[in-house]
């Protein structure tokens, strides 16, 4: 080396770019005005210099860390006079309902103080946007007091000036509408009677925002009666849904219990689930057998369905499920989400056809839970154009937002002399109105309602109202010069026993169901065809529904089962589509997902840069947006979220890639299972054969031969024998992934909500995931066949299938009692309980993770943060409302720690000293979690196994339990059974 | 610097540290109260619900009564009102129309001699003082402190110091060479100790031990608050509730039983007693007028101050747990059968509410009966799981136990069954 080698730093030095030498020279780009600082006359005008500074300092820090010494004074405030019913420390709990327009439930809510914490079913099931409800009922931005033109007045004030104007109307002979969810309370429909009485000119609209009108319409022209049959998939052998999301969203009603009741393995036979449809949705994820189609094949196939079921010849993609039902006749149920009345009278001839009615579908037994009207809807969006309704009274409704002709109903809103919104929110409608009164939550409520024919529940108040609101039924009884809903709704069941009714929140009374007219209808025909390009379709999440709770951060943060993001909705699509688009999906460096964007036309509106999440089993050329998102008056935490598909409608899409990247929040990065028997599966046929099918237990070779891997150990065994050994099962033939465990579990142990940045970063606080797997089109088995190598195996096992199956898998702490976290926390903070539990104590972790890094299950959860009183995560806890609705049996962790699935500690120890006060052995009904008492399908079953009275104990010696990766030999206290789909 | 060449001297300074150490041991006897009627004990358990003196309350007032009215026919009356009005004496119905036609309360269980020394109490009946409430935050310490006897050992080897020390300078004056002071003597001493080095070793490694026992015992202590006994808004005395009447402390701690806190009484179940005793035996009407003040009270009519706006009373928490224990009362008092005075020491015979130290809980005789011993100080973690090693699980008579009670008879043959033997040691048990 004669010469130093000159490097340069870069293009831009070596082409001798100006700005690097002054870079050079100057360590910052822009001068720092040390000067201006400096030259402050005030600032040298002050004697107090840097040792002065310096002291004061040390003196404060000093007396501040004195002044943290001192014991903190705590205050204890007993009551004056002791509400008789509450116990400081007691739970009470009260029966009610719960409805918001959108979903129904009888729930039995858990109070604590006073303060509603936590819903459970009362005798029905709950769903995640239900078990959520109780913190909707704490949104502080919720509409705390009546308003008139967006300013804030009084309920005098409001009421004077209603009452005036609606005399006024009364006297010109106005019109007056009321627009309203479907009203399943038979007092409030009496109390809008009275209204109309009092008033003359009132019309009474019903709408839903995901319209059930078609099937409504269609019954009424085949049967004479605008009602929803009630179907029992318990009696049905073959279940075929063209697009109807039953087990999800469908219709709002419980159908899971039912259809998992239909299909037990145990009985030998299981009912046969074909899905029909173009966008994965939760049921169609359970089917045995999907069937792709357009949504423009619907109805086709549907005709084509029912001239085979004539004698005609099948199209080939449903020639098998023809075949079934043919062989199933009175025992099938066909169902459909189209909102088309033609379409729904097609349904309807079918399971006509196939003698369903009074078999698996009862008409007799009719449904109230959806009334809505869009004829009604239409109609008077084009009166309030026509400047024929002097006054609009909305409630439980936003149709500002919901309707996909919104500019046209806001245009005739302007139309509309005096508009008054009832409403929980300040949302998108109430907004645009006269007067915006402040509606009660449901916990705040008295009420009733009729879900379906002879049944009835009751809504009760659980705590007082948090705000300024009247419950609607009370503000339309005082716009008549009455008051009192409570005394109201006594007088309006003087038949039965009150007491006992509200106690156990429902009852059953005879009632007069309109007669079923026999079927006679013209069957409409369809051609099998299909329209050409891409065609988009709106779903309903699981998790937000028609969007009605937005606001809330527990369902914003709950993933979707199927694509497990969540704080977004995004358009999915196929793989094979996206990539006739040029649109992908890749993975950032810390493994966080990034989509493309596209604008989209449907209808002639267009929806801007919106994301493509490439989602396995949507049929090629279709596009789906979940609805509920893209609220701008929802709240803080709802607004601005995704985009919406309300505002769309179904039809025809244009789609057109734009630049940019998006970025998602997904809590499952990978797809598959690469082969591994993580969720082990078998069919029906090979599970009768042999009832451990698919549940190879997996063995080890030893100097004394093959060993079972649960005999192969290094580990001492804990003694379980004397004492309560608590175990799950988790079922996954019952499983169907709706992810109200998810929320119950969220609710009942004070998860904290992290925000879409945190669960980007994989740092979700849930307790309890669901994982979710799709099938690969390369199989091991294949592989072998086609003599594949190993590497290209499995690069393409990482790919799930277009048309993939699917299975749901709860996964949370496993309670392994050969815990691999137990052996490696260095300060014991986690350690194993006489009854089986993993425990973890807060306050002794340190926070070194090595815990969640040795976890095989990948369950362990870090503080990242501290989550609570934080304004970084402007949440729940973030509240004084939103704190209300933490369970004080449980701490608040702080940052730094781990936390896990307890397996609600807190509620086993609450069982078990309920049953020692009584003297007692604990029963299995007691013994329950959060998530095993939210399972709608009782897929989740919690006990004691050392109790022979406890179905948990006969669970664990079934053929299909199984623990999971029971090849680590962890020996959990939580184990699966075998999925079984029936192929026949 | 002191310096003692007078054996005599010596003497006297030890006799006097002497009695001062004994002062420290001295208790101070109790006078004991003779048994006889006592008049204005019979009026306090019986009469002042409704009767005041000095002043007109639901039954009249009873000052100078005796004067009034013959002893005989007030016996009569005392004995039965309703008898007496019945035989027809004009006293008796006029002052029975004049209260509204309440009648009073019979007294049969009252002897002549009981009544004699009512009639004597109330002819010189005490004038109501106004006392002003004093909330005394005495905090006694039962047996003697470690720092206490650490004191006397540092006397008796000081006091060696100057002994040896004089004797040596009595010996060295008899052989007459020169005397030095003890301090003197000691600096001397240490140079010489100090001049090895593997003592200035140990001096210095028991120095740092020293400091670090201190430092470790401080730390440990922040958050022990034995004896805790803050100054509350009423001078409440459970002494004169629960002691000198008795009354069960699940009585006003009514969810101790059911619930996981004891409970704070709220002022309507003080009102049970309160609507009628509006005078306290040391603080008078000032404390027990804030009951009234809580809940809108007039003690005068007796009657509830119609629209009157509540004000809780805010009494301050003595027993204070961390919130990442959960500790519930239904569980040791119910299930386990403990007694209050276990963990919160002898109430009845305190004032306002305190933490129990650990020689007192450990001088409960129930304690004692359960061979319990705490080794912790109150309310830290150790002094729980003292007594969860400790105690035995009652088991017997709750079919919640029966099964898991034959197993572990087995697997724990000829040993106490603890409620550490349940998993009471298990973290999860009471953190989460």
């Amino acid at each position: 080396m004669t010469k130093a080698k000159k490097y340069w730093k870069g293009l831009a030095e070596l082409n001798d770019n100006p700005l690097v030498e002054k870079l050079k020279q100057n360590e910052f780009v822009e001068e720092i005005p040390v000067d201006k600082f400096l030259g402050d006359k005030e600032l040298s005008s002050t004697s107090t210099s840097r040792r002065d500074f310096l002291k004061f300092l040390g003196f404060s820090t000093a007396a501040a860390t004195l002044a943290a010494c001192e014991t903190p004074i705590n205050k204890v405030i007993p009551y004056v006079i002791k509400p008789e019913e509450i116990t400081p420390g007691i739970a009470n709990y009260y029966a009610t309902t719960m409805y918001d327009g959108h979903d129904y439930a009888s729930v039995l809510v858990k109070t604590r103080e006073g303060r509603p914490i936590k819903i459970d079913s009362n005798k029905s099931a709950t769903n995640a946007r239900i078990q959520a409800s109780v913190l909707s009922l704490y949104d502080s931005g919720r509409l705390k007091n009546p308003m008139k033109v967006g300013v804030d007045t009084d309920w005098n004030t409001a009421d004077a000036e209603i009452i005036t104007k609606l005399n006024k109307i009364q006297n010109n002979g106005g019109t007056i509408a009321i627009l309203s969810s479907t009203i399943v309370s038979p007092s409030t429909k009496q109390l809008i009677a009275d209204f109309s009485a009092a008033y003359g000119n009132v019309k009474h609209i019903q709408m839903d925002a995901v319209s059930y009108s078609g099937i409504l319409d269609a019954n009424e022209a085949s049967f004479g009666v605008r009602v929803l049959p009630t179907y029992n998939f318990d009696k049905a052998e073959v279940i075929v849904s063209f697009g109807a999301d039953f087990l999800g969203n469908w219709l709002n009603a419980d159908y899971a219990k039912q259809y998992v009741a239909a299909r037990n393995p145990k009985n030998g036979k299981m009912a046969k689930h074909y899905q029909v449809e173009s966008t994965l949705s939760l049921t169609g994820s359970n089917a045995d057998k999907r069937i792709q189609m357009k949504p423009s094949e619907q109805k086709g196939l549907l005709s084509n369905l029912f001239s085979a079921l004539n004698g005609g010849t099948a199209d080939s993609r449903i020639a098998k499920l023809t075949n079934d039902l043919k062989n199933n006749t009175g025992k099938s149920i066909i169902v459909c989400n189209s909102n088309d009345t033609e379409v729904q009278t097609l349904v309807n001839s079918i399971n006509n056809k196939l003698g369903n009615y009074e078999n698996t579908i009862s008409l007799s037994n009719p449904s109230y839970l959806k009334q809505g009207n869009d004829v009604d809807v239409a109609t008077l969006i084009e009166e309030m154009n026509a400047g024929k309704i002097d006054a609009l009274i909305t409630y439980n409704v936003n149709p500002s937002y919901t309707l996909q002709n919104a500019e046209a109903y806001n245009s005739g809103l302007a139309k509309v002399g005096l508009t008054i919104a009832t409403s929980l929110y300040n949302d998108e409608s109430a907004q645009k109105m006269m007067y915006a009164c402040p509606d009660n939550h449901y916990l705040e409520s008295w009420g009733d309602a009729n879900p379906s024919n002879g049944i009835y529940t009751l809504m009760q108040p659980t705590i007082a109202p948090l705000f300024k609101g009247r419950q609607f039924q009370e503000s339309i009884m005082n716009w008549i010069g009455k008051s009192d809903y409570h005394v109201y709704l006594q007088n309006f069941y003087t038949d039965i026993d009150w007491n006992q009714s509200l106690h156990d929140g429902y009852f059953t009374k005879n009632q007069f169901a309109a007669n079923v007219t026999l079927f006679e209808v013209n069957v409409p025909s369809f051609d099998l065809s299909k329209s050409e390009g891409v065609e988009f379709e709106m779903y309903e999440k699981i998790s937000m529904g028609d969007g009605t709770q937005a606001n809330n951060p527990w369902l914003q943060e709950l993933p979707d089962p199927l694509s497990r993001a969540c704080w977004d909705n995004y358009l999915t699509m196929s793989a094979a589509t996206a990539a006739d688009l040029g649109i992908t999906n890749e993975n950032v460096s810390n493994g966080a997902l990034n989509g493309n964007m596209v604008n989209i036309t449907v209808n002639a509106k267009t929806l801007k840069n919106v994301p493509v999440m490439i989602q396995p089993g949507q049929a090629n050329d279709t596009v789906a947006l979940a609805v509920g998102y893209g609220r701008t008056a929802a709240g803080k935490c709802g607004d601005g979220i995704g985009f919406n598909a309300f505002s769309l409608g179904n039809g025809n899409a244009k789609i057109e890639v734009v630049g940019g990247e998006y970025e998602f929040a997904a809590t499952q990065l990978h797809h598959t299972m690469m082969g591994r028997e993580i969720v082990k599966e078998t069919t029906l046929e090979d599970f009768i054969k042999n009832p451990y099918s698919g549940n190879k237990q997996v063995t080890y070779a030893t100097h004394n031969g093959e060993k079972p891997a649960d005999q192969v150990t290094l580990w001492d065994e804990h003694d379980h024998s004397t004492g309560h050994f608590w175990n799950m099962s988790i079922d996954l033939t019952s499983c169907i992934g709706c992810s109200a465990c998810v929320v119950s579990c969220h609710a009942e142990n004070n998860v904290p909500v992290v925000g879409k940045e945190e669960v980007r970063k994989s740092r979700d606080m849930h307790w309890l995931r669901i994982d979710r797997y799709f099938s690969s089109d390369m199989t091991k088995e294949l592989s072998k066949k086609e003599k594949t190598s190993a590497f290209d195996m499995y690069e393409k096992m990482e790919d799930p299938s277009g048309d993939p199956e699917v299975v749901f898998q709860p996964v949370m702490c496993q309670h392994c009692n050969h815990a691999p976290c137990e052996t490696v926390c260095p300060v014991a903070a986690t350690s194993h309980g006489s009854e089986g539990q993993n425990h973890m104590a807060y306050n002794r972790c340190v926070g070194t993770r090595y815990c969640a890094n040795n976890c095989p299950y990948k369950v362990r959860r870090f503080n990242w943060f501290q989550y609570s009183d934080n304004d970084k995560f402007d949440f729940n806890m973030n509240d004084d409302y939103g704190k209300m609705v933490l369970n004080p049996d449980v701490v608040v962790r702080s940052r730094g720690v781990i936390e896990k699935c307890s397996m609600c500690i807190q509620k086993i120890q609450e069982i078990k000293l309920d049953a020692k006060n009584a003297g007692k052995r604990v029963r299995d009904e007691d013994a329950q979690t959060a998530c095993s008492s939210a399972c709608p399908t009782n897929a989740i079953v919690f006990g004691d196994v050392n109790d022979e009275t406890h179905e948990v104990q006969s669970l664990k010696k079934e053929e299909r339990a199984y623990t999971l990766l029971e090849h680590l030999n962890t020996a959990p206290s939580v184990f699966y059974q075998t999925k079984i789909r029936n192929k026949a | 610097m002191i310096r003692i060449n007078n054996f005599k001297s010596c003497i006297l300074l030890i006799a006097v540290l002497f009695t001062f150490s004994f002062q420290v041991f001295a208790q101070p006897d109790s006078a004991q109260a003779f048994a006889q009627p006592d008049g204005a004990e019979i009026f306090k358990a019986n009469c002042t619900s409704c009767h005041i003196i000095g002043k007109r309350s639901i039954g009249p007032d009873l000052t100078g009564v005796t004067k009034k009215r013959t002893a005989d026919w007030l016996k009569k009356w005392i004995k039965s009102s309703s008898d007496f009005i019945a035989s027809g004496d004009a006293d008796a119905i006029a002052i029975f129309e004049e209260y509204n036609k309440s009648v009073m309360n019979s007294f049969y269980h009252l002897s002549d001699e009981d009544m004699e020394a009512l009639l004597v109490y109330l002819e010189n009946p005490p004038v109501e003082e106004v006392k002003v409430a004093a909330v005394t935050g005495a905090t006694k310490d039962e047996g003697m402190q470690s720092s206490t006897k650490m004191m006397l050992v540092a006397l008796v080897l000081l006091t060696l110091v100057f002994l040896l020390t004089s004797i040596k300078n009595s010996l060295k004056e008899s052989l007459g060479q020169e005397t030095e002071t003890v301090s003197q003597t000691v600096i001397t001493q240490t140079k010489t100790f100090l001049a090895n080095n593997i003592n200035k070793l140990f001096v210095g490694l028991f120095v740092m031990i020293v400091v670090l026992k201190f430092v470790f015992d401080t730390l440990m202590g922040i958050g022990v608050t034995t004896s805790y006994q803050p100054e509350q808004p009423i001078a409440f005395s459970h002494k004169i509730h629960a002691g000198d009447n008795s009354i069960d402390c699940n009585y006003c701690h009514s969810s101790a039983r059911s619930s996981k806190t004891s409970g704070i009484p709220s002022a309507n179940v003080c009102m049970n007693c309160h609507a009628n005793i509006t005078s306290g035996t040391t603080t008078g009407t000032t404390e027990i007028q804030k009951i009234y003040d809580a809940i809108g009270y007039d003690p005068d009519t007796r009657t509830y101050i119609e629209g009157y706006v509540q004000k809780p009373i805010e009494w301050i928490k003595v027993h204070n747990l961390p919130d990442l224990a959960y500790f519930n009362h239904s569980q040791h008092v119910t299930v386990g059968g403990l007694e209050c005075q276990q963990c919160h020491g002898n109430m009845e015979e305190k004032t306002v509410g305190q933490v129990a130290t650990m020689q007192e809980l450990n001088n409960i005789s129930s304690n004692k009966k359960d061979s319990i011993e705490f080794d912790h100080a109150t309310l830290t973690m150790g002094f729980c799981i003292d007594c969860h090693r400790q105690s035995e699980v009652k088991m017997d008579e709750n079919d919640y136990y029966t099964s898991m009670h034959q197993k572990m008879k087995v697997k724990y043959a000829g040993q106490k069954i603890t409620v550490e033997k349940m998993g009471g040691l298990e973290c999860g048990k009471c953190h989460y």
